[in-house]
């Protein structure tokens, strides 16, 4: 039962990812992409990483998207249509980046892919016990972690976002007359 | 096979208890605002006009369902379940009693938290399949809303939770009264109560500063169920309807629903972790053991029920008293009042937590 659950997941994971990139419409593939976020959310729930699921339903759900769908909702008509003209050739100039991208990142898959025994994965063999149990609490887990060994990244990050915070609060007030 | 008998048993009941709740609601919303206004409110329909809401949705049922010819149509028509399923998702974490909750999470409050958001993404694809200004303009307002006060209400939950020390709602719950396991309660921080229980072991009596948090998270709950005065996204004066402006029979009849059982979830996460959730008003005097009397399964589930009907009161009450917020009036209250408030109440928080607790 939690297998076929596991497939279903996978399944409208790779589902929605695929309509995502080939429907027409740029709106539908964003509501297409929320499909991909939740489902490989559940994913997460699978490798025993409820935080990061949930996680990824408040950042990208609550968050990104939303700020996708604004964006585009902002956006000029006329440059979004040209856009969407642009799309039709697969191999035409505009994509070599895209596929440079996606073929990079095909090759690590298949890297990591071939190098992982799934049977019985090397650092599982060092100390079972060392490892988050599905009965763990997840979040004193990474809450402990961030706090002693991850500081100082924690920190850096807090830091860099204190910056993103100051730099929108510059451009979103107003200038003062001149 | 049992075991998941079990899953669809508690599914069909928590879906049963919210489309129950939206009727009685709806109907009290109705007399209220009758009170209110100084009018009588439904009186035909039953004694006292108390069938008019089953009559109400017997007449959607019966409706037709209309797709406009220029709609978004796979939009328009996943919305709504969308909208719906958000807040539904959220009511299978919550502690119903002393040891009674359909799925007891260890992350339960920041898994609420996540749901609720995606009910944002519905409204939006309702807004954007409908394919009318109205309807757009008003998603954009509301989701808009909704991001913003976000903000206030989680760090308002977050001071809470920094007292509980915990995010499992049961555990939460657990710490605010006599059920406590092995722990000290102090009220204000200065009387031990662990013993004695009910009104001075809820969190905002353990430390006092969560009552400024309870408010904060209470304004903002009504912003994000998008009720008066935080109505803009569906000011009948300017946009018709808002973002369901273009639904109608029973699609219509779940964004109802949605928007009802919402109420009733921001309402218990506010009862929850401030107000003691299931645990009972009535301290231990004495020999009279009020508490412990008045503590058990169905006691709890009196008390938290009766707790968060008397906050979705109030919600009501605010509603038909208070007139709409302008957009600016309504962001600056946001920003400039209630986030910084919301981060004074989590340092105290810290504060409290290591100096006085």
């Amino acid at each position: 039962m939690t297998e076929l659950v596991f497939y279903i997941f996978a399944f409208l994971v790779l589902l929605s990812a695929l309509l995502a990139v080939t429907v027409s419409g740029l709106v539908r593939s964003i509501f297409l992409f929320f499909a991909t976020l939740f489902s490989a959310a559940g994913l997460y729930v699978f490798a025993l990483a409820d935080f990061i699921a949930i996680t990824q339903v408040i950042v990208y759900v609550g968050g990104v998207l939303v700020l996708m769908l604004f964006a585009f909702m902002l956006s000029d008509k006329d440059v979004l249509n040209t856009l969407q003209k642009m799309q039709q050739k697969v191999f035409g100039m505009q994509h070599i980046a895209a596929l440079l991208v996606a073929v990079a990142f095909l090759v690590v898959l298949v890297t990591v892919i071939t190098k992982t025994d799934a049977e019985i994965p090397g650092w599982m063999q060092v100390s079972p016990e060392k490892f988050v149990q599905p009965e763990d609490n997840t979040a004193n887990l990474i809450g402990v972690q961030v706090m002693t060994r991850y500081l100082l990244p924690f920190e850096l990050v807090s830091v860099f976002l204190m910056m993103a915070l100051v730099g929108a609060a510059h451009i979103a007030r107003k200038e003062p007359r001149s | 096979m049992n075991f998941y008998l079990a899953y669809i048993l508690v599914a069909v009941l928590l879906f049963s208890f919210t489309a129950v709740f939206a009727l009685m609601a709806v109907y009290a919303e109705r007399k209220i605002s009758a009170f209110i206004q100084d009018r009588l409110g439904p009186m035909e329909t039953g004694k006292y006009g108390s069938l008019q809401t089953f009559a109400d949705i017997l007449k959607l049922f019966q409706k037709e369902f209309i797709i406009p010819t220029v709609a978004d149509k796979a939009l328009f028509l996943i919305a709504p379940v969308i909208i719906f399923l958000a807040v539904y998702m959220g009511f299978v974490a919550l502690p119903w009693a002393p040891g009674v909750s359909p799925a007891s999470l260890n992350l339960g409050i920041f898994y609420l938290f996540a749901i609720l958001s995606v009910e944002t993404v519905g409204i939006l694809m309702a807004g954007w399949g409908s394919n009318n200004k109205y309807a757009l303009l008003g998603a954009m307002r509301s989701v808009a809303q909704i991001v913003s006060y976000e903000i206030p209400a989680g760090f308002a939950l977050i001071s809470a939770l920094m007292i509980s020390q915990s995010l499992d709602l049961q555990e939460i719950t657990l710490r605010q009264g006599i059920l406590t396991d092995s722990e000290v309660i102090k009220f204000l921080g200065i009387v031990q109560v662990q013993d004695i229980g009910g009104i001075l072991a809820w969190n905002i009596f353990q430390a006092p500063h969560l009552l400024v948090a309870y408010i904060i998270y209470f304004i903002a709950s009504l912003a994000e169920c998008n009720r008066a005065p935080f109505d803009i996204p569906e000011a009948e004066s300017e946009l018709v309807a808002g973002f369901h402006t273009e639904y109608s029979s029973l699609r219509f009849a779940f964004i109802f629903l949605a928007e009802y059982s919402m109420m009733f979830l921001v309402g218990i996460i506010g009862v929850i972790l401030f107000l003691g959730g299931w645990n009972t008003p009535l301290p231990n005097i004495g020999a009279l053991k009020l508490a412990a009397w008045t503590t058990g399964v169905a006691w709890g589930l009196f008390w938290i029920m009766l707790k968060t009907l008397l906050i979705v009161g109030a919600q009501m009450w605010i509603r038909w008293t208070l007139p709409r917020l302008r957009v600016d009036q309504l962001m600056s209250l946001c920003w400039k009042i209630l986030t910084p408030l919301a981060f004074i109440c989590m340092v105290i928080s810290g504060v409290w937590k290591l100096a006085v607790m």
